[in-house]
């Protein structure tokens, strides 16, 4: 039996802006332009309705550590979040054959969400044996990565980037020459040299991202740079792809947040890979973001137990959760940054996202099925251990106040209400 | 004096159409020969030939020397591990020393690119490549081609699909230069870590590069399979040989796409179940011994037209 929801006195953004304010009525789940009858009423009065969005980076450490995160934490913080799509990328449970890709695929198809997988480059993402990647495309997967591993023999990556190459899919690095990172848990510059903490510099990214692009276009292999953090990184995308190189990038939620001046708090939710950031790499990434050297913003949400973060800062596991409080906490920012804020936050957390897999966006049109999302953006709420699916809270935002959140999402057709 | 307008088999990249036309005639004469009940012609009475093996082989030295006493040459055998290199002695002196003892022809094979082109340049002897490194193997090519032109007839316009690892092959390379000259076209098809990555020459002559073996074998009329060294996998080109048989493997269900009567080949020797399925190696439509059987006709003409002489003299 059809399920008929009348959202009233809304506004919808639909070809590419918010409307004025209107009813929204949808059955089962599709947008209904005809006013339907008898549909249930939903008091959301005043707030948005937009589009389900895309996640870059999710990683549940399904299924080696349930006692940290499950799947089902997972898709909880996705629609907490109002996120309905995601690319599972797995650095903890490497997805390199393709028994592993089904049973993820099976894991986490039953949430009602959308989820693609990223293949393994190498078994185990050790960077020594090829991972069986055209197998694991006929499975399914939208691109391959060896999560945060970048294969430390150039001869190897060659290799891989010419085998993955074959499939047509996008390889995804997070760069980082590990042998310049050496022990270093901050970004090497004047706040790190403050405190005395080892840093990791710039260099680390830039040449890596250097390797990877002189790569890719001599093998005309599709890449994907992840969590992009130094200025110097995007100028090297922006020659690269003038030189012809097919080449994307994204940078995380955090990197767009922070910088590394809030190190000087110590606290162990700013432990993140890549570090943070000098304010005006932080600038430079709005910027990347602003003129389309980025193409999307990615969560990296990575759940770590609080056990791992309540230690002194060099010691705590690195990473971040972000899926719950991500667009909230980016909505303002856009705003203050761009022409038009919401538009353009949309464009960087559904649009982006899609292309870069080379997958279609998903709109909100009439009839059209297309997951969506009820926000209100004047809902103030502080950030608490609350907020957060599963027993993690491992948020930098922890504690801080937000002015909007997701009071709810209709995914697969399915209208829920957030807790 | 040799009848043929080089002097020396150094590969087939260089041989014209006359001289490949002229070895392959020559090459069905001999063949003929070999299945006459005394198989033994005189024709190089007084010849003395050296198979020089720095490389392990089976049997392209077996084919040779059987070549070679079918045309009654003097042979002797040399092999890397059991001289004087051993100990030192540089490739050079090897060679002088062998030729200061008169000798007429020096089959070689080696590991080294142009090791054969090396020797012909500081030998008044004939050389004949039996393998220099990934370059050339062009006996094995011209085995090929003959045991192709056999079932074929002419090979003008006909399609020849070599699947496996070309970059580091000297049967696809030497197969690639002899076919194209005889006007075949020629499709290469394997993962992309083993195929050439620059290809101007080959493109210049018209080879095509698929690696949908599917595609790669869509109306072809032969199909070369090339032997995968396992150490590929190893050396992290390869993900596992399972992966290669599943997408590069000449099997049964690939073959749905080729021409019913299509000829299977290998250079030998065979990873069954790898490169090749057993039943398509052991199947109807394969001429794998054939080209056994060919390569000692084809290797009897090379040696004696080198030598100047005709197989019907």
């Amino acid at each position: 039996m059809s399920k008929a929801l009348c959202f009233k006195s809304v506004r919808i953004f639909a070809a590419g802006k918010l409307s004025s304010v209107q009813d929204f009525y949808t059955v089962d789940g599709r947008w209904s332009k005809d006013p339907v009858a008898g549909a249930e009423v939903v008091d959301v009065a005043g707030s948005w309705i937009l589009p389900g969005l895309f996640a870059l980076g999710v990683d549940f450490q399904e299924p080696i550590r349930d006692d940290i995160y499950t799947v089902k934490d997972g898709i909880e913080a996705m629609r907490r979040g109002g996120f309905s799509s995601a690319v599972y990328e797995s650095p903890a449970n490497p997805l390199d054959d393709i028994r592993k890709l089904k049973a993820m695929q099976d894991d986490c198809g039953k949430g009602g969400l959308e989820f693609h997988f990223l293949g393994a480059l190498s078994v185990g993402n050790d960077g020594k044996a090829l991972a069986e990647m055209l197998e694991l495309s006929s499975g399914g997967v939208v691109g391959f990565g060896d999560g945060n591993h970048l294969p430390s023999s150039l001869r190897f990556l060659r290799f891989a980037l010419e085998y993955a190459g074959m499939t047509g899919l996008r390889c995804f690095f997070q760069p980082s020459e590990r042998s310049l990172m050496g022990k270093g848990c901050v970004h090497e510059g004047h706040y790190a040299d403050t405190i005395g903490m080892k840093g990791i510099p710039s260099q680390a990214e830039t040449i890596a991202v250097h390797q990877i692009l002189e790569l890719a276009l001599w093998l005309q292999v599709p890449v994907h740079l992840k969590q992009l953090s130094c200025a110097e990184s995007l100028n090297l995308v922006r020659n690269a792809r003038a030189r012809g190189v097919d080449v994307t990038c994204d940078v995380s939620i955090y990197h767009l947040l922070l910088d590394d001046a809030c190190l000087l708090n110590l606290d162990t939710h700013t432990h993140l890979i890549p570090p943070l950031r000098t304010a005006t790499d932080r600038e430079a990434l709005w910027q990347g973001l602003a003129d389309g050297t980025v193409q999307a913003i990615s969560c990296q949400h990575t759940p770590v137990l609080p056990q791992d973060k309540e230690v002194n800062f060099e010691e705590a596991m690195p990473g971040a959760v972000s899926l719950e409080i991500a667009f909230a906490a980016l909505l303002p920012e856009a705003e203050k940054r761009f022409t038009n804020g919401i538009s353009d936050l949309l464009r960087l957390l559904v649009d982006g996202p899609a292309s870069i897999l080379g997958l279609p966006a998903r709109h909100l049109e009439p009839e059209v099925d297309c997951p969506f999302i009820v926000f209100k953006s004047d809902a103030e709420h502080v950030v608490t251990t609350q907020t957060f699916a599963g027993d993690v809270h491992n948020s930098p935002l922890l504690g801080s106040t937000l002015n909007g959140r997701v009071l709810g999402t209709c995914f697969d057709g399915m209208w829920r209400w957030n807790l | 004096m040799s009848f043929l307008q080089i002097k020396h088999l150094l590969g087939l990249r260089d041989v014209c159409k006359e001289d490949l036309r002229t070895i392959l005639d020559n090459a069905r004469q001999f063949r003929e020969i070999l299945d006459r009940p005394v198989k033994k012609v005189p024709s190089l009475r007084g010849v003395t030939v050296v198979n020089l093996f720095f490389e392990n082989s089976t049997r392209t030295r077996i084919s040779f020397e059987l070549a070679e006493k079918r045309l009654s040459a003097d042979s002797v055998n040399f092999t890397s591990s059991s001289s004087s290199l051993t100990k030192g002695e540089s490739l050079l002196d090897t060679l002088k020393n062998i030729e200061a003892m008169k000798i007429d022809l020096v089959v070689v094979r080696h590991k080294g690119t142009g090791v054969p082109a090396f020797l012909a340049r500081h030998s008044n002897a004939i050389i004949v490549n039996a393998g220099d490194g990934a370059n050339e193997h062009p006996t094995q090519a011209l085995l090929d081609m003959f045991t192709m032109e056999q079932r074929l007839g002419s090979l003008e316009g006909r399609v020849v699909t070599i699947v496996g690892d070309v970059r580091h092959s000297r049967v696809a390379r030497s197969n690639i230069w002899g076919l194209t000259t005889l006007g075949a076209k020629v499709r290469l098809c394997g993962p992309a870590t083993l195929m050439p990555r620059n290809r101007e020459f080959f493109d210049a002559v018209g080879v095509e590069v698929i690696s949908d073996v599917h595609k790669a074998l869509d109306g072809a009329d032969a199909v070369i399979a090339l032997r995968l060294q396992k150490e590929r996998q190893e050396d992290s080109l390869l993900p596992t040989l399972r992966e290669y048989r599943n997408f590069f493997g000449v099997t049964k269900e690939a073959l749905e796409h080729a021409k019913p009567e299509v000829l299977i080949m290998h250079p030998g020797p065979i990873n069954r179940g790898v490169e090749i399925d057993s039943n398509v190696a052991d199947g109807p439509n394969s001429v794998i011994l054939d080209q056994v059987t060919n390569g000692v006709a084809v290797r009897m003409a090379v040696m004696y037209l080198l030598s100047g002489g005709h197989a019907d003299e």
